[in-house]
């Protein structure tokens, strides 16, 4: 149970990693939410990505590079390579679905670009889900 | 996956609901204060209410989870950071429950006047812009994070 005998010097990385993670976890959701809502929330999508989802993004992975350097766990180890691969791969799809939050805010006249962007977003909502169980559970 | 792990993955996934409604509601709310129509108002006041079901379940977790965990790893339940959780804990869902209720009063509010013509309304206006519901919200918020806080550094565990 490594919660009990952490190190303090692993609290402050540790806090910010979760906290991006958190905040990464509701500002998909609410793109997801708005760009799931026809062509009047378009703009709120967009701005969530921008303006919350990509900055916590940036939060939770250097500040996980931060936690992985202080804790140094094994490079094989199962949980660390989920968190890597939904981090790094992350980022491609959160991109990816940033520039479609853009193009369905520009084009409202377009239903297809909203409903990528909404299924993008609920899709890694997804993959963040398994990343917390990995992080939280740790498996070998 | 023991036992331990059962209860810690659903405790935090108790606080991702918290702590990520939150966001949501941040996200809808902020953009509710830049609207003056009230059928986009109300709309935006139903998403929030979406993130308050969210965190209402969430807070559930945390607790229901929280004191297994407790029982479960042997911590002491006089603990300061235990003690200090609890208080904020209820808190947070006291400034959050209250706010939450001043808001449900602007969205009826909005429902009413978007079947009665969507004009601008200057009360509308000023309810979504109530400066003791948006202390209350994000009060409730902060109390929140402040609770993330201290289940990470566990002061005097």
């Amino acid at each position: 149970m490594v919660a009990l005998v952490r190190p303090e010097s692993w609290n402050f990385p540790l806090f910010l990693h979760v906290l991006g993670a958190m905040v990464l976890v509701g500002a998909v959701a609410a793109t997801a939410i708005a760009a799931g809502r026809g062509t009047v929330l378009r703009g709120i999508a967009f701005r969530t990505m921008l303006f919350l989802v990509l900055p916590a993004w940036v939060l939770m992975r250097l500040a996980g590079q931060w936690i992985d350097s202080r804790e140094n766990p094994s490079d094989d180890a199962t949980w660390v390579g989920i968190g890597f691969v939904v981090g790094d791969a992350g980022l491609v799809v959160l991109i990816g679905t940033a520039v479609l939050a853009w193009w369905a805010y520009r084009h409202p006249e377009r239903s297809w670009p909203g409903r990528a962007v909404a299924g993008l977003a609920s899709l890694y909502l997804v993959a963040l889900l398994v990343a917390m169980w990995a992080m939280t559970t740790k498996p070998d | 996956m023991d036992t331990y792990d059962w209860l810690l993955f659903l405790h935090v996934t108790g606080a991702f609901m918290v702590l990520g409604g939150v966001v949501i509601a941040v996200v809808f709310n902020v953009s509710a204060l830049q609207r003056e129509r009230p059928s986009e108002i109300a709309l935006l006041f139903r998403l929030t209410a979406l993130a308050v079901t969210a965190i209402s379940i969430g807070m559930v977790l945390t607790i229901g989870f929280g004191l297994w965990l407790v029982a479960h790893v042997d911590y002491g339940w006089g603990e300061a950071w235990i003690v200090t959780s609890l208080l904020l804990w209820v808190v947070a869902n006291a400034l959050g429950g209250i706010g939450s209720n001043r808001d449900k009063v602007a969205r009826r509010l909005a429902e009413r006047l978007a079947g009665e013509g969507d004009a601008p309304n200057a009360e509308l206006s000023a309810r979504v812009r109530d400066p003791v519901s948006l202390a209350l919200n994000w009060g409730s918020g902060i109390v929140a994070i402040a609770i993330l806080a201290l289940m990470i550094w566990k002061p005097g565990a």
